[in-house]
């Protein structure tokens, strides 16, 4: 039997019916749902637009089943390339997209979204020089010739 | 047509072109200009249509700048709230907007003067359009372009988009979870974000991110990267802990620096708050001042000389810069950088020996113990009282233990060279021995350990079938692992003074057995670990093995009796035996076996004769014998690392630390391979 669907309502005023239980990967829709009751009227969700939530929500449908995060510790033991191939695929978006999930996973509080987005953009950035970086976020070189002389000579000790 | 000329200057897109063509001078800033006013005479029709069309669309949607009057009075359709017209990304306080860029903006200007006037005038008019329009209108104007876009334009619009929509993640992000991004990179990564620009840099070497890489990486294997950096003080990880938290909580903040710098001050560590609003102001708004105090206040406090206060100076020494010292030790390990130095003195086989700080104590078969200064390698003095060869010693800050073929265990002040006692309860040599706190342990050859009580004065016998040749006692669970001539190592209740366990694999003695560091993680590791060698417990041979959950946490979870006997379930305090320990035989082989089960888990291969000295720690294991080389293994990996060649002659013990280790051989030198940078 299909769980009780609940309506968030985007910023940009779209109503989004979703499972109950699905909406609950948010630990903040969880707690509000669980501090308000369910009233049955739709819930506004203020930093998120309807492209946005709509894409949290194909997250949350996936990983419904999933097991309840871990804690911070296991995360770190976890290689940084190791996100399930679905979530890779689920992250192949334009940056604004990518940035736009982060900030809502994090507004939301879905810890395990939070952190394949983050460990999306660390993998973008994984293996880059410098210049490579600028290129893929588009970031102006705000170091002198000197400093950035200065600065290479600090950090070389970590290239091998 | 004026009206058109004051576009808000928030609004930066490309389409700014059109408008801020006709800006004057005064208002406009960096922008390159369109052509001028000249085309408002030379296109009667289209300026006509402008005023009909557009300037009333500007009006609405922008009355402050086009009707200055009627925004005063205040309109009850239009929303009073300053970024009302905005897209929320497109907000003036917003650090993400997208920059217009000087030189495409330059290529576009050209482009279009190339254009009859009429044309420049009906593209501006679009652009300007657009430019005013509010993100709901923005967005159906662009469906209805794509709507009518062919595939090549199409492609051309979905080739620019990739190129356009580049976002700087870290400086757009709250620092929370910028930190969280660079806590998923490896050190090299990390050195070349701090090379990108100034807001990168001073994200990328905060002692946030390098305090973590401590913690994950110093004396113990990282499961992320499997590299593992030599020792630190796990306190001083522990302690900084709680003010990095904080820190990157209130990154930016102008209190971060306070707060770092008095740990433990009560502040709430609760309030790290997962739900943050990712709303506009929380985004850090930045100008070039604001950038200076962060950098001012966030990376280098540490920096900061602090005038006649040692204390002050190493204990705010950045993070990276420990885990720079660590690294560059634990990259000499890997590619074999290391100075050698050789002890020489002695007059015969150097059997046993001990290293703390920068003093080495050295015994050999010339009945001597030599103490040495490991800097300059002179040697401070030398212990005689022995009547025959020393096999065994043991010191740390008041006392040194030795024991050898005369069957005597002599008690030493080394800092005067004064013999403090003599004891004599083997009737055989003293092959080795180990205390720890109250108790000492001496293994014989005459086939038992004596366990001595400094405190009551007590002794009891563990007997062996044959001569013992190691001894290591493990205070935090009352239990002393041995190693005996008859090819067994055995772990031994000290409360019930019966054997707990015995490791039967070796073919022939077993010379050494040590604990491996309760710390280390092997889990992930031994997957594909040998199976098939169950050794003969003396008990409890069947309780199934715990592999995933390390032993301190099984016995906190008490689900199942102790593996180790029942004395383990009572005392709550007692910890279980160290879960892994390693042994080395005449056999030429060393051993891992764990503990809770009796599970011989690998064994490694590589030494061609009797491996007679064995030393680990979290991150190596190393081992020397009769072939004379001494190798270097990690615990994780079955094949040897490395191999060291030095000694003329046998090596006969073996001492490591973070940095540095140290043989004894029967060519009577000692050698020193250190690996500091």
């Amino acid at each position: 039997m299909a769980t009780p669907q609940i309506i968030l309502t985007s910023s940009d005023g779209v109503d989004v019916a979703v499972e109950r239980t699905v909406a609950e990967r948010s630990v903040l829709i969880k707690n509000m749902l669980e501090d308000l009751g369910d009233s049955g009227e739709a819930i506004p969700i203020p930093n998120v637009n309807e492209a946005v939530l709509r894409k949290v929500i194909e997250w949350c449908e996936h990983h419904k089943n999933d097991p309840p995060s871990t804690g911070e510790d296991e995360d770190n033991r976890r290689k940084t390339t190791d996100i399930e191939e679905w979530d890779q695929k689920f992250m192949q978006v334009d940056q604004e997209m990518l940035f736009e999930i982060i900030l809502a996973a994090n507004y939301l509080d879905i810890k395990a979204l939070l952190d394949v987005g983050c460990k999306t953009v660390a993998n973008m950035i994984k293996g880059k020089s410098p210049e490579e970086i600028r290129k893929t976020f588009n970031i102006q070189n705000d170091f002198t010739p000197e400093e950035e002389d200065q600065i290479r000579r600090e950090n070389e000790w970590a290239e091998e | 047509m004026d009206q058109n000329t004051q576009l808000p200057s928030a609004s930066k897109d490309f389409v700014e072109l059109a408008t801020e063509a006709r800006k004057t001078p005064a208002t406009s800033e960096s922008h390159h200009f369109l052509p001028n006013d000249k085309t408002a005479t030379s296109s009667e029709s289209l300026a006509e249509l402008a005023k009909q069309n557009v300037a009333p669309f500007l009006t609405k949607y922008h009355p402050r700048q086009y009707a200055p009057l009627s925004s005063e009075d205040g309109t009850p359709s239009i929303p009073r709230s300053v970024n009302a017209g905005y897209c929320y990304r497109h907000q003036p306080d917003s650090k993400c907007r997208r920059q217009a860029d000087e030189q495409s903006m330059r290529q576009l200007q050209q482009e279009l003067e190339t254009l009859p006037q009429d044309d420049q005038q009906g593209i501006a008019h679009v652009w300007s359009l657009f430019s005013a329009a509010p993100a709901k209108q923005r967005k159906l104007m662009l469906q209805g372009i794509l709507a009518q876009c062919c595939f090549p334009q199409l492609s051309f619009i979905s080739a620019s988009v990739r190129e356009l929509i580049r976002i700087d993640f870290l400086t757009a992000l709250p620092p929370e979870l910028s930190f969280k991004i660079l806590r998923y990179l490896d050190t090299a990564s990390l050195c070349r974000v701090a090379q990108v620009s100034h807001r990168w840099r001073a994200l990328a070497d905060d002692d946030v991110v390098w305090h973590r890489m401590c913690e994950q990486h110093i004396r113990r294997k990282c499961n992320k990267c499997g590299w593992g950096l030599p020792l630190l003080d796990r306190k001083r990880l522990r302690e900084a802990k709680r003010e990095i938290e904080l820190r990157a909580t209130n990154w930016g903040n102008e209190t971060v620096n306070q707060s770092s710098n008095t740990p433990g001050d009560g502040a709430p560590n609760g309030t790290c708050s997962v739900v943050t609003l990712p709303s506009s102001n929380k985004r850090k708004i930045e100008d070039e001042q604001s950038c200076h105090q962060i950098k001012r206040h966030c990376v280098s406090p540490a920096y900061k000389p602090v005038a006649d206060d040692d204390y002050y100076k190493t204990r705010y020494r950045p993070w990276k810069d420990v885990y720079r010292d660590r690294f560059e030790v634990g990259m000499n390990w890997k590619h074999r950088r290391c100075s050698v130095k050789v002890f020489r003195g002695h007059t015969d086989s150097v059997m046993c020996l001990q290293f703390e700080d920068n003093i080495l104590m050295t015994g050999s078969y010339d009945a001597t113990i030599k103490i040495w200064d490991m800097e300059t390698g002179q040697e401070l003095r030398t212990l005689r009282g022995h009547t025959a060869g020393v096999r065994c010693l043991q010191f740390d800050d008041t006392k040194l233990i030795t024991g050898g073929l005369d069957h005597s265990i002599r008690v030493w002040n080394w800092r005067t060279g004064e013999c403090l006692s003599r004891y004599s309860g083997h009737t055989e040599a003293v092959i080795a021995l180990h205390f720890d706190s109250t108790l000492l342990a001496s293994a014989s050859v005459d086939r038992t350990v004596k366990i001595w009580n400094f405190k009551d004065k007590s002794t009891f016998i563990l007997p062996h079938p044959e001569g013992v040749n190691a001894v290591k006692i493990d205070t935090s669970s009352r239990t002393v692992l041995t190693a005996c001539d008859d090819g067994a190592a055995r772990l031994w209740d000290l409360d019930t003074k019966s054997c707990i366990r015995v490791f039967h694999n070796h073919i022939g003695a077993v010379q050494q057995v040590i604990p491996l560091p309760r710390e280390i993680e092997l889990e992930s590791h031994l997957a594909d670990c040998e199976n098939d060698h169950i050794s003969t417990a003396s008990n409890n041979g069947d309780v199934p093995p715990n592999i995933l959950s390390p032993i301190l946490e099984a016995k906190s979870l008490a689900v199942q009796p102790s593996s180790f006997g029942s004395s383990f379930d009572q005392d709550q305090d007692r910890l279980e035996p160290p879960r892994y320990i390693i042994t080395s035989g005449v056999d030429a082989t060393i051993r891992l076996w764990e503990t809770n089960t009796g599970r011989c888990l690998r064994t490694f291969f590589g030494h061609l004769e009797g491996i007679w000295a064995l030393s680990a720690d979290t991150l190596r294991i190393a081992s020397g014998g009769m072939d004379r080389m001494v190798k270097i293994w990690d615990p994780r990996i079955p094949t040897c690392q490395d191999t060291y060649e030095g000694h003329s002659a046998a090596v006969n013990c073996i001492g490591l630390s973070d940095s540095r280790f140290i043989t004894g051989g029967d060519d009577y030198h000692v050698r020193m391979y250190d690996f500091r940078a």
